[in-house]
């Protein structure tokens, strides 16, 4: 075993796992594919990749899991990027119910108010010019109808 | 080489009419601002306009279309390198130097860097296009699956090699985006990883995941920043600082020489070229650069060679396209439907037939180089602000433009839900040091890579011997070792001589 092996921070524990993460997602890919076809024609590229890919993540494990690892830098807390992740997610997914011109306007102003600005003019001034701009502007350019709830689709 | 009768008969079509030069002004500023929003693409403008053409003659359609295309390429560079969001897949390799020059608030001249290395590659591709159609468009008729198969492996194999910190975080990045590529329905008739969603059958759409990935790597975390430069000194917008940057691309020659080449010639394989140009200029240059290492954090000639080669394949994707008729991607596809509601094929006949309207083009393109200098310096000014807008502003309205986009994309909400899970993807890869931007280039070529080793095992009957027919893939394969091994082997070299 490496001599200079650290015990692993919350951070490095937290790649492992991504690491396995990505590993287990290609190995389910790989056996849906074949679960479909083991024509080689259907396998032609999946094999060699998923077999290289499992091969690197394996390397890039143990690299870890000694502590080789390359200094990743300076990372944000996840605490900080967390209900915005969380905003974007719920904005995207109610899209279909709320209308992208309704949506769009929550979704601006509960970040703005989020993000400190408390001017409520401002808030709202902005939510509901920009919203109403780019959705006037794309439904009047794509050919098909977008999901609205006050303006038409 | 020159068909000097047919080039002057050219020339006088273009002049013929002032219509023809007219209508070049509005399709660059169609392109600078469709390129320049992340979320809109240039193929995405040039459909839009695509009806617009039937009220102009060929030539004109050409011209207006060809002018979105040499505006859009430009306009990707800017929220490259304002917001480290490529506008489109060829401007990836500007964001690695570009952002960094923007973050020390250099963002003015970079900006400048910029327009000149695309302006002078487009001249640069057009000139070698009009001296050398010919003999390009016999080299691309030889590019077969097997070359193309090995072109994108070199393209992702660079790509995760200069991106990121890990050396095999970066592979594993890249074939992850190959598979990811694979996802909808094979050529056996099967789906593979659909979760039996009718969305991912024609796979998982590529343009959204990519904004989900960039967009994401980037916003999310700027979210809790106050402005792109945090610096208030350095966050002003200067027009002579932007001139400036541009007069500094002239000290640059053999850069943008080099990367235009790199440009028409990588640029004109179907497909891949431009995503895959950019890189590879990009590459060459920084292992030529005596200080390599500043690379990535904001050394100038990484934007001129990546924008030198990126304007540059968009001559050699039109030449891939006069020459052949084979479109080399979403914009040059757009370009073919023209042809068709023109009643035009394009391909050998048409560019023996109509040389003529082919010089036209050219002349045309070269034109809008220059215009696009004048049109360009007009632009960066007004988008360059973006650097004084507060991030609770931006951010939000650069996610709902992209989640707009991503819907005119697809025409269903699968684009947005793309952009959503993409951008969780992407923060979680740029959290982890793996590279985004081999990832995207992956979910991009996946396809292509599976059906270019298809046709190659069609082909060939399966045998191994055909590769050995076929010196090209060799070479590119012999690049790909190189690409990851060579730094080692010359790093081994010095220690030997030195110890």
């Amino acid at each position: 075993m490496n001599k200079n092996r650290r015990s692993l921070n919350g951070h490095q524990l937290a790649d492992l796992a991504v690491l396995i993460v990505l590993a287990d997602l290609v190995i389910w890919y790989f056996m849906d594919a074949r679960s479909a076809s083991g024509h080689i024609l259907n396998l032609i590229l999946i094999l060699p990749v998923t077999g290289l890919t499992l091969l690197l993540c394996l390397i890039q494990f143990i690299r870890q899991f000694l502590g080789h690892a390359t200094d990743t830098g300076e990372v944000e807390t996840v605490k900080s990027v967390l209900p915005v992740i969380g905003l974007f997610v719920t904005y995207t997914l109610t899209l279909p119910w709320l209308g992208f011109d309704v949506g769009t306007v929550l979704f601006m102003a509960l970040f703005l108010w989020l993000h400190g600005e408390r001017r409520l003019p401002w808030v709202l001034g902005y939510s509901l010019s920009f919203a109403s701009l780019v959705s006037l502007f794309f439904t009047a350019m794509l050919p098909y109808p977008m999901p609205m709830l006050i303006f038409p689709s | 080489m020159i068909d000097v009768s047919s080039a002057l008969d050219g020339l006088n079509q273009l002049f013929s009419s002032p219509v023809a030069l007219l209508i070049i002004i509005p399709g660059i500023l169609i392109g600078l601002l469709f390129g320049a929003i992340p979320g809109l693409q240039i193929s995405m403008a040039m459909a839009i306009f695509l009806p617009v053409t039937l009220y102009m003659d060929f030539m004109q359609a050409m011209l207006f279309l060809t002018s979105i295309f040499t505006g859009g390429s430009f306009g990707g560079s800017i929220p490259a390198i304002l917001m480290n969001i490529p506008g489109t897949s060829s401007s990836i390799a500007t964001s690695f130097d570009g952002y960094p020059m923007t973050q020390k608030g250099e963002h003015n001249t970079a900006l400048g860097i910029a327009l000149g290395a695309s302006c002078f590659g487009v001249i640069i591709g057009y000139g070698i296009l009009f001296l050398l159609i010919g003999p390009i468009s016999s080299l691309v008729i030889k590019v077969g699956p097997a070359e193309m198969a090995a072109v994108i492996l070199w393209g992702i194999t660079l790509i995760g090699t200069l991106s990121s910190g890990s050396l095999l975080k970066g592979i594993i990045s890249g074939m992850i985006g190959l598979l990811i590529g694979t996802v909808g329905y094979s050529e056996a008739g099967v789906s593979r990883g659909t979760l039996d969603s009718v969305y991912l059958l024609d796979g998982i759409p590529a343009i959204p995941a990519m904004i989900g990935m960039f967009a994401a790597s980037e916003l999310f975390r700027l979210a809790n920043t106050s402005f792109l430069v945090e610096d208030q000194s350095a966050r002003h917008v200067s027009m002579g600082a932007i001139f400036a940057g541009f007069k500094k691309t002239i000290t640059y020659p053999w850069i943008i020489l080099r990367g235009s080449l790199v440009g028409v010639f990588i640029g004109s394989v179907p497909g891949v070229g431009s995503s895959i140009a950019n890189l590879i200029a990009y590459m060459f240059t920084k292992k030529r650069d005596a200080d390599s290492k500043s690379f990535g954090k904001g050394n100038p000639a990484g934007v001129v060679a990546s924008e030198s080669a990126n304007s540059t394949s968009e001559a050699g994707s039109m030449a891939t396209l006069l020459a052949l008729g084979i479109p080399g991607g979403g914009a040059t596809a757009v370009m073919l439907a023209a042809f068709a509601m023109h009643n035009i094929t394009g391909g050998p006949q048409f560019i023996r037939e109509e040389k003529d309207i082919v010089y036209a083009i050219i002349f045309a393109n070269l034109g809008q180089a220059i215009l696009l200098i004048g049109l360009g310096l007009l632009f960066i000014p007004l988008l360059a602000n973006v650097v004084k807008v507060p991030m609770r502003y931006l951010v939000p309205s650069v996610l709902v433009m992209a989640v707009f986009g991503a819907f005119g994309l697809t025409g269903n909400m699968s684009g947005p839900i793309t952009v959503m899970v993409f951008s969780l993807v992407g923060w979680l890869f740029k959290r982890f040091d793996y590279s985004v931007p081999a990832a995207v280039v992956g979910i991009l070529l996946g396809g292509m890579a599976e059906d270019s080793l298809i046709y190659s095992y069609q082909i060939s009957g399966g045998l191994w011997s055909y590769l050995f027919e076929r010196p090209v893939t060799i070479v590119i394969l012999c690049l790909i070792v190189l690409s990851l091994f060579g730094n080692k082997v010359s790093n081994w070299q010095q220690r030997s001589r030195s110890g």
